[in-house]
């Protein structure tokens, strides 16, 4: 933190940790009266030093906390334990006054997130108390050392020098945790509670339930058709969230390289059309494309036409009595078809990204290897791929994860239109082209179970936390992002 | 390094001495692949196109072009506008929604971006491998969660609500930009700070400028969100008023089982219709991808 003292190596989250703590316990014990006052008094420790503004913000800032916890964190908090009492009760017409009367009730929902929010806010508010303590101790240092005390302008000033980044992050971070992490921590609280459709709110409490939902998921009486479903589902979502990665990322760089090389005239224009192709908004063309490839659309005409249909009858391909080719009706076709189709809708994005990197490709290095002899396959596999894979390599891993999380593409073509024959994945509202997202999502959407949802989520989100998080170290190794910043 | 000044715009062209015959016959090749592969890339896109033209308001089996032509989808969709189809305010709300979008999610991105790749501070590993697992977290789930926190700050079925949704989080979607501004030679950093600039000037005078392609692409892709996204403001915009809805829940709507017979080429003239303002502004900016960024502007 503020004070500068020369960094031991060892374990380092572990010191970083207890190092927290020691600065602090250092900052109250070394501290002089002001210091010691800014414990009750936030603004105290900078008063003392003649930082009036600051001292005047921080206060403020813990005189506004103070009446949030008050007014917002204790009654919700109260009632965290419990997720409420009251049962709610329909109005009734008072026979006195004839007025309707609503009774107080508990609504659960309210109270998870409201009690969550709240601990989330203590948690912040603490570590600014600790940060301020210190602060105020660094400060005191500098003053007793003779080293020049900040004014209040020069602080401003520093937000936009050496500490642009806390002006830069503040704002994003508010953003995030608002629409990222605070949903998160929902959902992992959801996990634990019985919030399922015959426990809704208002209408009904819901309480917390430990790991019961986790039980019934792995060995409890749920577990044959759930568990079922879970594994075919998790199967087919790693399958597609390879294939369609993977598919869309060389075909990319493919297209680039062909667009850009020589002898290829008017590359502007061979972008433009195959960007023409995304400037239609995903949710119209693939819905378009759903009707295109449908049982009785237009392309099964022409496969008609063109005897198509026979030859896949012929190949054994589509059942004999057919009069169609169940384009996305069957579920083997079904998946071959959204990978196609995932192909026609990501190749122009990653198309669009190549280029743009590739005009960044270390032009000395393919110069040189170009003097040396390389051919333009040695220098496509030894400089321009694994150039793409160091820039672009975190961006490939969160294509993956965005992938494995791909709503748009699955749910608009096989919404409606694809019906499961299996008994399992029907009982648990699964099909076998379903990712774990589109699961979820009909699993709180038509059943309102959220809590197995809830479960679900984060037992995907623990497998690619670990996956993302060894792939991107190993990526990440040696700090080679600095290679090409020169 | 030092001598790529006279290098025009078009990238990695590698260039052979000598037989221009056969360069010349490579040449033709892929041009008739890269034909081959725009028209499959535009069938669709042609389909759309035409049928939003068609007399015929359902859907043809046989016929790819239609029998008849006419202007009366369009006119249908922005004159006459009845209790769904009510083409004119879903345009009107998707794109007020879309740019306040753009506009904050872009800033987010790009602050992100310059505090994580410009920037070395304590905990910035710590924040990536951070903002890494955040991102992982299955979308569609949290989307639900989302929209309960909404519910509980009084914000859905509100077009404020929407922007908040799909621009508060942006500020996870730093990678791309980060990947880039990697490349940017450290070198034009220091030289403004030898010179007496701060962060902030560094940021604005040095980097924006050099960003310029992938500020568009920031741009392009946090507009094109909100005119693609349906499920979200499905989630969010569940009034049943066909006023609160963007174009795409009301197209989605249109198309329902018992409408389509009737809807299907109003649908293709919706579709074609909102694809325009995307097309303009891609229009626009397109030079700016060609353009390379330290080509010409490091000074070694």
């Amino acid at each position: 933190m503020a004070t500068e003292k020369p960094k031991q190596k060892k374990s380092f989250a572990q010191t970083a940790f207890a190092r927290y703590f020691i600065d602090f316990g250092e900052a109250i014990a070394k501290g002089d009266w002001a210091v010691k006052a800014s414990l009750g008094v936030m603004g105290m420790g900078f008063f003392k030093r003649k930082q009036i503004a600051k001292g005047v913000l921080v206060t403020l800032v813990q005189l506004a906390y103070l009446l949030c916890f008050i007014l917002f964190s204790i009654p919700n908090l109260a009632k965290f334990s419990t997720l409420g009492t009251v049962q709610y009760q329909d109005p009734k017409i008072n026979p006195l006054t004839f007025e309707v009367e609503q009774f107080p009730y508990d609504n659960s929902f309210l109270i998870l997130i409201y009690g969550i929010a709240s601990l989330f806010l203590l948690f912040v508010f603490l570590l600014f108390y600790v940060h301020n303590v210190k602060q105020a101790y660094a400060v005191m240092c500098d003053a007793q050392n003779g080293k020049h005390v900040n004014s209040f302008k020069e602080d401003l000033q520093q937000m936009l020098g050496k500490k642009f980044h806390v002006t830069l992050l503040s704002i994003p971070t508010v953003g995030v945790v608002l629409m990222n992490i605070l949903p998160l921590l929902v959902l992992i609280a959801i996990a634990f509670t019985n919030y399922d459709k015959n426990h809704m709110p208002p209408g009904t409490l819901f309480t917390w339930v430990g790991f019961e939902n986790f039980t019934d998921l792995f060995g409890g009486k749920l577990s044959l058709t759930f568990g079922y479903a879970f594994k075919k589902v998790l199967a087919w979502t790693l399958t597609w969230a390879f294939l369609a990665t993977f598919t869309c990322f060389i075909g990319g760089i493919l297209l680039a390289l062909l667009i850009n090389s020589e002898g290829v005239k008017l590359p502007k224009m061979w972008r433009t059309l195959f960007v023409i192709a995304i400037a239609v908004p995903q949710f119209v063309t693939l819905i378009l494309v759903r009707n295109f490839f449908a049982d009785q659309g237009i392309f099964n005409q022409i496969c008609q036409n063109l005897g198509i249909l026979d030859l896949c009858k012929g190949l054994g391909l589509v059942n004999k009595n057919a009069t169609f080719i169940p384009f996305l009706t069957d579920k083997n076709w079904t998946k071959v078809m959204i990978i196609l189709i995932n192909i026609w809708v990501g190749i122009p994005y990653q198309m669009l990204i190549a280029t743009g990197v590739l005009m960044n490709a270390p032009k000395d290095q393919l110069e040189s290897a170009r003097i040396d002899g390389a051919n333009k396959w040695k220098i496509f596999w030894k400089i321009i791929i694994p150039y793409i894979l160091v820039v672009q390599g975190p961006a490939l891993i969160t294509d993956f994860v965005r992938n494995i999380n791909n709503f748009n593409v699955i749910y608009l073509l096989t919404q409606d239109v694809y019906i499961t024959q299996d008994a399992g994945l029907y009982k648990s509202n699964a099909k076998e082209v379903d990712l774990l997202v589109t699961w979820l999502f009909r699993l709180t959407q038509e059943e309102q179970n959220y809590k197995m949802a809830s479960v679900i989520g984060i037992i995907v989100f623990v497998i690619s936390v670990v996956f993302t998080l060894i792939s991107y170290s190993r990526l990440m190794k040696g700090g080679r992002e600095e290679d090409y910043q020169i | 390094m030092m001598d790529q000044m006279e290098k025009s715009g078009d990238g990695i062209r590698i260039q052979k001495m000598g037989m221009s015959q056969k360069r010349r016959i490579g040449g033709v090749c892929k041009t008739v692949l890269l034909f081959i592969l725009a028209c499959i890339w535009l069938i669709p896109i042609l389909w759309l196109l035409v049928t939003a033209f068609s007399a015929y308001p359902g859907m043809s089996r046989t016929r790819f072009f239609p029998e008849k032509w006419t202007l009366d989808n369009f006119n249908r969709l922005f004159f006459h506008p009845d209790s769904i189809l009510q083409y004119g305010r879903w345009f009107f709300n998707t794109l007020v929604i879309a740019l306040f979008t753009c506009i904050v999610s872009s800033i987010f991105v790009l602050m992100v971006s310059y505090s994580l790749s410009c920037m070395r501070f304590p905990g910035r590993q710590g924040i990536i491998r951070f903002s890494m697992i955040l991102g992982m977290f299955p979308g569609a789930l949290s989307m639900i969660a989302v929209y309960f926190i909404m519910k509980s700050i009084g914000l859905t079925n509100s077009h404020i609500g929407m922007v908040v949704v799909y621009s508060a989080g942006s500020g996870l979607g730093y990678l791309i930009v980060k990947g880039f501004m990697d490349t940017v030679p450290a070198s034009m950093r220091e030289a403004a700070k030898i010179e007496g600039a701060n962060e902030f000037k560094i940021f604005t005078r040095v980097m924006l400028p050099l960003c310029r392609p992938i500020i568009v692409y920031t741009v392009i892709s946090t507009f094109l969100g909100p005119w693609s996204d349906f499920m979200f403001a499905r989630l969010m915009l569940n009034s049943g008023l066909s006023k609160d809805w963007t174009v795409a829940i009301g197209l989605y709507n249109m198309l329902d089982k018992s409408l389509i017979g009737q809807n299907f080429s109003a649908f293709c003239a919706g579709g074609l219709v909102i694809s325009i303002p995307i097309a303009i502004l891609f229009a626009i900016m397109q030079k700016y991808y060609v353009e390379g960024v330290t080509s010409g502007s490091t000074k070694g």
